[in-house]
């Protein structure tokens, strides 16, 4: 199946707003710019209520934004009905049709668009072996799987070779283990058919497994947007730091700074970290550290009190007392023997690099 | 969460000025057909040489006889409702917790659909075969010279025996709900079978009672047929009055005055009983369970008790229909026990012109109301709108108001301009359509409670507009309820006469008005025959839209079928 024309989508100062019961208008986005290149997969991600959903239906067209604009390639949209936007949209729900047979699901939108009868079965036929139905289509939604109603829905999607593809949390009513299965093979069919796609969840790992870029969200707003790695190993704030995946938030004190260096106090202990900002003695700052970045040892610099350990298969969590600090730390592949157990004193390492620095506010 | 937000929206859509005409389209009907009616009616009740009076109701109230007729209305609706509601909760609960051999259970389904699809005077007239001066019963087993039928006991047994099965269709799937883990859970603290029938069934069956009761009562207190034929003069009601002050004496005004004597009490069921079903959830609570465990609480004497006393009255209506077919297929019954064709021979020759009109009539009633219903369903269940509501409420008043009443208002409004049916079908065929297709809307707007919003935006999504994701998605799922609008408007048109016969003319007449004339001039036999007739091609009709709608719709879709 060749590449459609695949189109940018961009968002221009999109609020939109609801008037609650009690009288007061209520953004459930605010002012969003967003920009989303031709053939890219862009996800956003966001704990419950940041706006993520209502975002995307009104990429869709299924809400208004109370302001602003919404281009879909160099069309303004803002004010078209959905079915002439030339998307195709994935539900949470699958939103299959109970009445219509598996084949009829997926030709629905190449009927209504009035193809001859011949392409829209050659069509259907292709889209059901790329996504893996062959021989499935003349079952009922209710006699497929959830996995198989999913590839249901992402068939559906697809064939009317849309020029957006926008999903909404379409993994979470599958198991953890066919979930990642079918995260892959949406990214797969994603990469082949290059079309433009807006993605939502608010499973960080899924997100970062998925996505060219992520555009995080929070309280109606875009907080970073950038690609997984760089949200991970830079992200601008604390909440960016602690939603993709565990973060150590502890609060320093700039003690001097020379050229790319900055000697801090953290957790009554001196802590020497790159840096290229020229931060001015006394400065407090949060020093973002990953619980992988962390080493412990039998003896070391910084005293500190394992609290618990939690065995993980091919990790172990500990959580160590720092001074008046609460460390999550990450050890892989744990030895058999030689591990750390709760009360005993070990030796805390805090890395150099790798380490985030963002100014408390 | 987020979902939940976009769920107060207002939905933007295509079709925009579709859907505007649509409503303004709906509104004109229920103007011209429900609220402009009514308007003509209390202003004739109302309105002395152009001025508005309370006169006439005062003079109706003090006159004793109407009184008279008031009271004895509102007695007889309340043992009816009494009596019925028994019936049905016997019947409910023995269905639900029993265990009925499947030979039995097809009995009793049987015996309560009879009822639901004859014309609502049958079992009268077979009270009379059984119980008259000539009646099987009285005269040949019992020996009685010149039996009195006609009175009390019969019209409250005819018409508890008429409504039990609404009684029965309410309370069913109540007593279902109640989870058996409920019960078994006030067993396990020790209660005896009585005290747990006592505490926890019977109060959680509480509001469905009350519903069933409420039902039966606003029934009754409509029935015009029943105590036309078995009230005889001792006992006046209301709607027999109204419709003999009409018809008999001209007096429109009076007729229009008594009918609404009427109004005060129906409309207080009315709101009593959707009070009521607003608060449904109350005995809803089935715990988490999957599978229900059997019910198998019920002492065995109990259960055979219960079935004797099913059995008998199941046994006692097909009595009674098997009187009626009886009596169409002999010389005179009670007389001259030949068997005979010649009732059928008359209705099908001097009937005919009648036979055509009702079968005209109800054939065309049946697209007309299942596609308003289905339609008004939509727009009440799925749109959001300015005056959503208004048009819910508007769209129920004929149905819920006595016959009596709606048929008056019909007569009066659309005897002179400006808009002029009388002597017409389409007079007829507009009281049925907006009388009976609240089946069709409220089927329609529970089974679209069903459909999540997601399943018409992903119509839209794959390029659909407003009116093809109508036709391609909506109406195939809603189809069950188009079968039961068309199912119920199908059994009205052909079986209810109570607004109706205040319409017909020479014109247009129907079978049951027919009926009601043979009763009156005694000529049993071709009442009989047309009643059974009439039964004949009710259940024909409806079993053929349950085959096509078997025919029409998805697996998966099926159980749900005319379940309404």
């Amino acid at each position: 199946m060749p590449a459609p024309t695949s189109a940018g989508i961009g968002l221009r100062r999109v609020s939109a707003g609801f008037r609650h019961p009690d009288g007061n208008e209520v953004l459930a986005v605010r002012d969003i710019d967003l920009d989303v290149a031709p053939g890219e997969l862009l996800t956003l991600l966001g704990p419950s209520g940041c706006g993520k959903t209502t975002t995307l239906r009104m990429i869709a067209g299924f809400q208004a934004p109370s302001a602003g604009q919404i281009l879909i390639g160099d069309r303004d949209v803002t004010h078209m009905p959905a079915n002439r936007r030339d998307i195709g949209f994935v539900f949470q729900s699958y939103a299959l049709f109970p009445h219509l047979t598996v084949r009829d699901n997926v030709a629905y939108g190449l009927r209504v668009r009035r193809k001859p009868a011949a392409e829209i079965a050659a069509a259907v036929a292709a889209v059901l072996t790329l996504v893996g139905l062959d021989g499935l289509a003349n079952r009922f939604p209710s006699e497929l799987s959830g996995g198989q109603q999913q590839r249901v829905a992402v068939a559906r999607a697809i064939v009317i070779r849309p020029r957006v593809l926008l999903f909404d949390e379409p993994l979470s009513n599958l198991d953890a283990k066919l979930r990642t299965e079918m995260r892959t093979e949406i990214q797969r069919l994603q990469r082949t058919l290059g079309i433009t796609t807006v993605y939502v969840t608010h499973d960080q790992e899924e997100a970062m497994a998925i996505s060219d870029r992520i555009a995080v969200m929070n309280d109606g707003r875009i907080v970073q947007i950038g690609t997984a790695e760089a949200l991970y190993r830079r992200p601008a704030s604390t909440f960016v730091a602690g939603f993709l995946g565990r973060a150590n938030m502890l609060p320093g004190i700039v003690r001097g700074s020379t050229s790319g260096e900055l000697t801090l106090k953290v957790a009554g202990a001196t802590m020497r970290v790159a840096c290229q900002t020229a931060y001015a003695p006394g400065t407090r700052l949060w020093v973002i550290v990953r619980p992988e970045k962390i080493s412990l040892a039998a003896g070391g610099s910084l005293p500190g009190e394992i609290v618990s350990r939690t065995y993980l298969g091919e990790k172990v969590e500990y959580v160590v007392r720092l001074a008046d600090q609460s460390l999550s730390v990450v050890r892989y592949d744990p030895p058999e023997e030689g591990g750390f157990s709760p009360g005993q004193r070990v030796g805390v390492t805090l890395p150099s690099t790798g380490v985030q620095l963002l100014a408390a506010g | 969460m987020s979902a939940a937000i976009g769920a107060r929206w207002q939905w933007r859509g295509a079709d925009r000025p579709l859907r505007l005409a649509l409503i303004a389209g709906i509104w004109i009907l229920l103007i011209v057909f429900v609220l402009y009616p009514l308007a003509r009616l209390f202003g004739r009740a109302f309105n002395e040489e152009g001025v508005f009076t309370f006169a006439p109701f005062v003079d109706a109230l003090s006159n004793p006889n109407h009184l008279r007729a008031l009271r004895n209305s509102l007695i007889l609706a309340t043992l009816v409702a009494a009596v019925g509601t028994s019936a049905g909760f016997l019947f409910a609960f023995t269905a639900e917790r029993t265990n009925l051999a499947g030979g039995i259970r097809r009995l009793l389904d049987f015996t309560i659909l009879l009822p639901l699809i004859s014309p609502p005077f049958t079992t009268s007239i077979a009270f009379v075969f059984s119980f008259g001066p000539r009646g099987l019963i009285t005269h040949d087993l019992l020996g009685m010279q010149d039996a009195q039928v006609y009175g009390w006991n019969s019209t409250v047994a005819a018409e508890a025996l008429t409504y039990f099965p609404l009684a029965f269709l309410a309370l069913r799937p109540l007593i279902a709900s109640i989870g058996s883990d409920l019960e078994d859970a006030a067993f396990s603290l020790g209660g005896s079978r009585w005290h747990v029938f006592r505490t926890v069934t019977l109060p959680l069956t509480l509001p469905g009672l009350a519903n069933a009761f409420l039902l039966l009562f606003a029934a009754s207190l409509a029935d015009f047929a029943t105590p036309l034929i078995l009230a005889g003069n001792g006992l006046p009601v209301l709607p027999t009055d109204a419709y003999l002050q009409i018809t008999g004496m001209f007096d429109l005004k009076g007729g229009a005055v008594l009918s609404l004597l009427l109004l005060a009490p129906a409309a207080i069921v009315f709101f009593a009983q959707r009070h009521i079903v607003g608060r449904r959830n109350y005995a809803t609570i089935t715990g988490k369970a999957g599978g229900r465990a059997p019910h198998r609480r019920i002492a065995s004497w109990l259960r055979y008790a219960l079935w004797l006393a099913c059995i008998a009255l199941a046994a006692f209506i097909v009595y009674l229909y098997a009187l009626l077919v009886y009596a169409s297929a002999v010389v005179a019954f009670g007389a001259d026990a030949t068997p005979t064709l010649s009732n059928y021979r008359v209705i099908f020759t001097e009937g005919i012109p009648a036979i055509k009109d009702t079968l005209i009539i109800a054939l065309i009633c049946m697209p007309l109301g299942g596609v308003y219903g289905i339609v008004v369903g939509y727009l009440v269940g799925r749109m959001r709108f300015a005056g959503r509501q208004a048009i819910e409420i508007v769209s129920m008043i004929n149905y819920a108001l006595p016959g009596t009443i709606v048929g008056a208002a019909y007569l009066i409004a659309f005897n002179d301009e400006p808009i002029v049916l009388t002597g017409t079908a389409s007079i007829i065929v507009a009281c049925y359509v907006f009388r009976y297709s609240p089946t069709g809307i409220r089927t329609t707007v529970a089974l679209l409670q069903q459909v999540d919003r997601s399943i018409e935006e992903a119509s839209f999504s794959l390029g659909a507009g407003g009116l093809a994701t109508f036709w391609r998605v909506i109406l195939p799922l809603i189809l069950p309820a188009f079968f039961a609008g068309l199912g119920a408007v199908f059994i009205r048109a052909m079986t209810a006469i109570t607004a109706t016969i205040f319409l017909v003319s020479i014109n247009w007449t129907l079978i049951t008005v027919r009926i009601l004339e043979n009763m009156t001039e005694l000529s049993l036999g071709p009442a009989a025959a047309f009643s059974v007739f009439v039964i004949v091609v009710v259940l024909a009709v409806t079993s053929l839209l349950d085959v096509l709608l078997r025919g029409m719709t998805a697996p998966e879709l099926r159980p749900s079928a005319l379940e309404t």
